[in-house]
């Protein structure tokens, strides 16, 4: 057995080390219980210290070590178990604890007092009090950081359950009060506190990490002594704020150590509960003012905030007590962390402000004043750092600190009351502000928000401008397009939460709108403009709705058209024409619902410039044809005149284009204009069977000129269902001859297709045509009404 | 046979004390190694017992039967020559016969003074014995019948100052350390702290020696005999400045004999306590302190300090500086 020398490096010299020591344990245990059971009291305490030498060592690591605590640790609870069942009856235990101290050594030597002496409070013999007191001052023989602090861990242990605590406990042993309790372990934490900062200092100074690694592994050591401290009952809030904590806090700021500080302020934190913490914040953020510049100050604040929000939160806690100003304390101490000490960064008073912040709302949520307060604070935090020391980890830190509020409220109408808001927002880069602009956006449709005042609009979207508009500081890079598109689709459904209830208002927010997004460039309005034509539309529909109550409603009605044709002009003007060409389209239905003529012939009149203007592929110009069509067929507002221009322009325009097969078909489209179109003056349909005719027929003309077989076929096809259609309908111009000579065509011509696939298609609707028609003539029979096929033969 | 030869005795004599059964019986180690028990005694006790004498052959020609009671004090170097301090001498009996068989004298001396303690040390013994001599013409027949003698000394518990001294290397190391008293009973306690007040070395570990030096001769020419007692570890590992280290010694685990100064100009026994600090280049730091011994009167059997012994204050005395030695 040496004390001598450095511990052994490599791991299987430790094993070895280790290994050797358990078995000389084991040996001597062995020794030491055969005499415990022959009731050889003294020789059995002479084997445990024999045993004990091997606590000596300087061989072990730290870890090793503490396996050999373990073991012996193990083996003395044999004695101390004797002690107290056997040797206290008859026997004198003030005897024994001076025979123990005989051991020349003082590691073996105080193991066996502490193991003797907590017998003696065990068998209720001795005072407790001054056994507490001399073990623990005793102690301070072992001055070796790694031994003294398992040697007082020893202590700890085999006190765990002799500690005087309640008053109750001091009539079974006579002496010794939750005081003395205190004061023993205040001592001893300071003593072990005192040993695991030497540590630090002790060795080669490159070996500072290996050490400080070593060290937290034996963290839990000193932390026992809060434990036990949090352990006791006798302790009250009182007692904790005017006894026990100031001895910890001294203590924690003596020692100067970074890596002690921060852990047992996390430590304390944790043991303690928290109405002990409320009754204390102030003593423990000012010590935090005190801690070393290396201290995690955040980590501490932020844990202790972390608590009491939970505290707050939980419904048995019975919240935080009126009487201690939580919100105060935490803003003024806080406050003068960030500007007084050293070593907290710009991000960290963000990251503590950020949990003072999430306080407030937990336990004030009705006082945006506090709200206000703690982000003018952030703001002139940030505003004291030079904007180039601000990196992006400070800034995303103040990103999460904004977000607070938003989950705190869900309701961002609350968060643009914040007067600080915009202004600190703005402290955030590009990028970050484009993030919290999203967030605040999804928040507003999640929650379903409306929001009602041109003003609050105003600034709502003055908020999310780094989606709406181009900013000075944007990267010029290369931009996602599906994340852009995204973001902007985003900013499409914000338009539809922009609503006041009352008209007028809605008009202005909408005009408000209008300002931000017309400056959004040409890459946005085709997702920020569109939604806000039909909100304007929505809006014709409530005036209209409302007209009664309303003398100027026409008037009004005309700003809100003319505010709609600005708009699709400026989604024109940025080359968007089928866009606004189908935005034309809706302006006129809208105009058409509410009987506004003009107006509504003026939205088709530019639907149709559009066409003629901007539309030339002929892929678009077929749909477009398609929705005119179709638009007119359904308007109502239009007197003759117009509609005749209409109908006719439509006939003419489906007439010039380009392919037979699409002329075909726009003609034979607009068959439906001469049958379902209405006119203001009767306000019923038109049913002109003699045009439509002409259409039809138009269309096989058309449809004869086509070279191609097959697609000839499937248009004659498709001009034989608009005629059954129509004979469906009753029109008296389509004939039976009519159908039966088209069908005949289609009979003839369609032997003369291929066999692939198109064709199979083709004979297939053919079929399909001509089974609708047997079903009818089958339906036909014996009733009197319908259309009457059953003159039709079918070949 | 041996009898009729005129070797060997010819007579049995055994020397009874009375009631030396209750005595108490104190364990002395002899300079072969082994050990005695003695019946103890005190200065003034009595001694009182008789002589049997068994005589062997038909009967036994003397020219008298003397008992003594002698103190004396024998170097080990000079045996012939021993010193003694004390003589009682009784007449047995007159010259004359003594008749084959069993003979028993009775003898008593009173309120015997014993100034010393029994000291059987390295280089010198103090004992006291009975000593039967039967004159014969040729050779006396002699039997020494030792016994133990302890002195008790009393000093009021009050009246006792600290042991308080700074010392220290400068700049390197400056300890305060304190022991309770400078006089200790037998079976005292050695109560003290050391403080660190500069501390530059790397310290190991700190342990007291208990020291006893036997002196024999006077003067110059004495011859000094060291024994380390005990070597007993108070402090592991290395403190910091502010550090305060209890000690506490229990006197009662180990063989002491009183402290004794110049015992009949002949010897003295001092014992002395040794504060080592042994540094981690193995160099060690000592300051050596004399404490007086003295025995304390058994008043009851308690005599373990138990708990709560509290480390007396003192007065401080002068600054000394401590030796260094390589060892």
């Amino acid at each position: 057995m040496t004390t001598q020398g450095e511990p052994g490096s490599s791991l299987e010299d430790q094993e070895k080390l280790l290994d050797d020591a358990v078995r000389r344990v084991k040996r001597n245990a062995f020794d030491m219980k055969r005499c415990l059971d022959q009731s050889q009291v003294m020789d059995g305490v002479n084997h445990a210290g024999t045993m004990l030498d091997e606590m000596r060592t300087s061989l072990l690591s730290p870890k090793s070590y503490y396996m050999l605590y373990m073991n012996v640790s193990d083996e003395l609870m044999h004695l101390s178990q004797f002690l107290v069942d056997e040797y206290g009856k008859g026997n004198r235990m003030p005897d024994l604890y001076e025979l123990v101290q005989y051991c020349g050594n003082i590691v073996p030597r105080l193991y066996l007092l502490v193991t003797v002496g907590t017998a003696y409070i065990k068998v209720r013999e001795g005072s407790r009090k001054n056994i507490l007191r001399d073990l623990v001052e005793m102690c301070r023989g072992v001055q070796h950081p790694l031994r003294g602090l398992f040697l007082r861990n020893y202590l700890l242990q085999c006190t765990r359950l002799a500690l005087p605590d309640t008053g109750q406990d001091k009539e079974q042993y006579g002496d010794g009060g939750v005081e003395d309790s205190i004061e023993f372990i205040h001592l001893n934490f300071g003593e072990m506190n005192k040993l695991w900062v030497r540590m630090q200092y002790q060795g080669h100074s490159r070996e500072k990490e290996k050490r400080e690694k070593e060290r937290l592994e034996l963290r839990v050591l000193v932390g026992t002594n809060l434990v036990r401290l949090s352990d006791l009952q006798g302790i009250d809030a009182e007692c904790y704020k005017k006894q026990v904590l100031p001895g910890i806090l001294d203590q924690v700021i003596q020692c100067r150590d970074p890596i002690s500080q921060e852990y047992l302020l996390e430590c304390v934190i944790s043991v303690f509960p928290d109405e002990f913490h409320l009754q204390t914040l102030e003593s423990i953020l000012r010590t935090c003012q005190k801690l070393h510049e290396r201290v995690a100050i955040r980590k501490i604040v932020v844990s202790l905030l972390e608590r009491l929000i939970k505290f707050s939160e939980n419904p048995d806690s019975g919240g935080i007590p009126s009487d201690i100003l939580i919100f105060n304390i935490f803003s003024v101490e806080v406050s003068e962390l960030i500007q007084n000490h050293k070593s907290v960064a710009t991000v960290d008073g963000l990251a503590m402000l950020s949990s003072v912040l999430n306080l407030a709302l937990t336990v004030y949520p009705k006082e945006i004043s506090y709200v206000d307060q703690l982000l003018s604070f952030c703001l002139k935090c940030v505003e004291s750092v030079p904007e180039a020391d601000i990196n992006n980890i400070t800034l995303k830190e103040l990103l999460k600190l904004l977000k607070v509020p938003i989950d705190a409220y869900n309701h961002v109408l609350t968060i643009i009351k914040l007067e600080t808001y915009a202004p600190l927002m703005a402290r955030l880069g590009y990028q970050h502000r484009k993030d919290l602009s999203v967030y605040l956006c999804q928040n507003l449709i999640d929650t379903g928000i409306e929001i009602p005042t041109p003003q609050e609009a105003e600034e709502f979207l003055g908020l999310i401008e780094s989606l709406i508009k181009k900013q000075s500081d944007e990267p010029t890079g290369e931009i996602d397009p599906e994340d852009f598109s995204e973001e902007q689709n985003l900013v499409g459904q914000v338009v539809h939460r922009l609503v006041s209830p009352v008209n007028d208002q809605q008009y202005h927010v909408l005009t408000t709108a209008k300002k931000y997004f017309t400056e959004g460039g040409e890459e946005r309005l085709r997702y920020t403009l569109p939604p806000l034509v039909f909100a304007a539309m929505k809006l014709v529909r409530r005036y209209y709705a409302d007209k009664d109550a309303d003398d100027k409603w026409e008037k009004k009605l005309q700003h809100i058209f003319q505010f709609i044709s600005q708009i699709i002009h400026s989604i024109s003007s940025a080359g968007l024409s089928e866009l606004s060409l189908r935005l034309f389209i809706q302006a006129a239905l809208s105009a058409d619902r509410v009987h506004v003529e003009t107006i509504a012939y003026e939205f088709v009149s530019q639907a149709f410039m559009i066409y003629e203007e901007e539309i030339s592929d002929s892929k678009a110009q077929m749909s477009a044809i398609t929705l005119l069509v179709g638009m007119l067929e359904q308007m109502g507002s239009l007197g003759e005149e117009n509609h005749e221009t209409l109908r006719s322009k439509c006939a003419v325009t489906s007439n010039k284009l380009l392919r037979k097969s699409n002329q075909c078909r726009a003609v034979a489209l607009c068959s439906n204009l001469f049958w379902s179109g209405r006119i203001a003056e009767s306000n019923a349909h038109l049913r002109d069977g003699q045009r439509v005719v002409e259409c039809l027929r138009k269309a096989l003309k058309i449809a004869n000129q086509c070279m191609e077989a097959a697609a000839q076929v499937q248009l004659f096809i498709e001009v034989l269902n608009y005629y059954l259609y129509y004979y469906e309908k009753e029109c008296e111009s389509v004939t039976i001859q009519i159908l039966e000579q088209l069908i005949r065509k289609i009979n003839d011509s369609l032997p003369h297709l291929g066999a692939n696939e198109e064709a199979e298609q083709i004979h297939k609707h053919f079929q399909l045509t001509i089974q609708h028609v047997v079903h009818r003539q089958k339906l036909s029979e014996g009733s009197t009404g319908g259309p009457n096929y059953a003159k039709l033969k079918i070949i | 046979m041996a009898g009729l030869l005129g070797f060997g005795n010819t007579a049995d004599v055994i020397v009874f004390l009375n009631e030396e059964e209750d005595k108490k019986k104190i364990e002395y180690r002899l300079e072969d190694g082994t050990k005695t028990k003695l019946p103890l005694f005190y200065d003034g006790d009595n001694l009182s017992g008789r002589v049997k004498i068994h005589v062997k052959s038909n009967k036994l020609q003397h020219s008298g039967v003397q008992l003594e009671f002698v103190g004396q004090i024998m170097l080990l170097s000079d045996k012939s020559n021993p010193q003694e301090f004390t003589s009682l001498v009784r007449q047995l009996s007159k010259p004359g016969e003594l008749s084959q068989g069993a003979h028993e004298f009775p003898y008593e001396f009173l309120h015997v003074e014993k100034p010393f303690e029994s000291f059987y040390g390295v280089n010198v013994r103090l004992r006291y014995f009975l000593r039967v001599t039967i004159e014969k013409r040729f050779a006396n027949i002699v039997k020494e019948k030792p016994i133990a003698v302890q002195t008790l000394h009393l000093y009021p518990e009050t009246d006792q100052s600290s042991l308080k001294m700074e010392v220290g290397i400068e700049d390197c190391l400056h300890i305060e350390f304190e022991y309770n008293k400078q006089r200790y009973h037998l079976r005292d306690v050695i109560l003290g702290k050391i403080y660190f007040l500069l501390v530059r070395v790397k310290i190991k570990h700190m342990q007291i020696d208990l020291i006893r030096k036997e002196i024999t001769g006077a003067g110059n020419s004495g011859i000094s005999e060291t024994e380390t007692v005990t070597k007993y570890e108070i402090m592991d590992g290395a403190p910091v400045k502010g550090e305060c280290i209890p000690i506490r010694f229990f006197l009662g685990a180990y063989e002491l004999t009183p402290t004794m100064k110049d015992i009949n100009k002949k010897f003295s026994v001092r014992y002395y306590i040794n504060l080592v600090l042994l540094d981690e280049d193995d160099r060690r730091y000592f300051k050596q302190q004399e404490v007086i011994l003295w025995r304390k009167q058994d008043k009851t059997k308690k005599n373990c300090s138990g708990v709560g012994l509290i480390i007396g204050g003192g007065t401080s005395t002068d600054m000394d500086t401590a030796k260094e030695e390589k060892s």
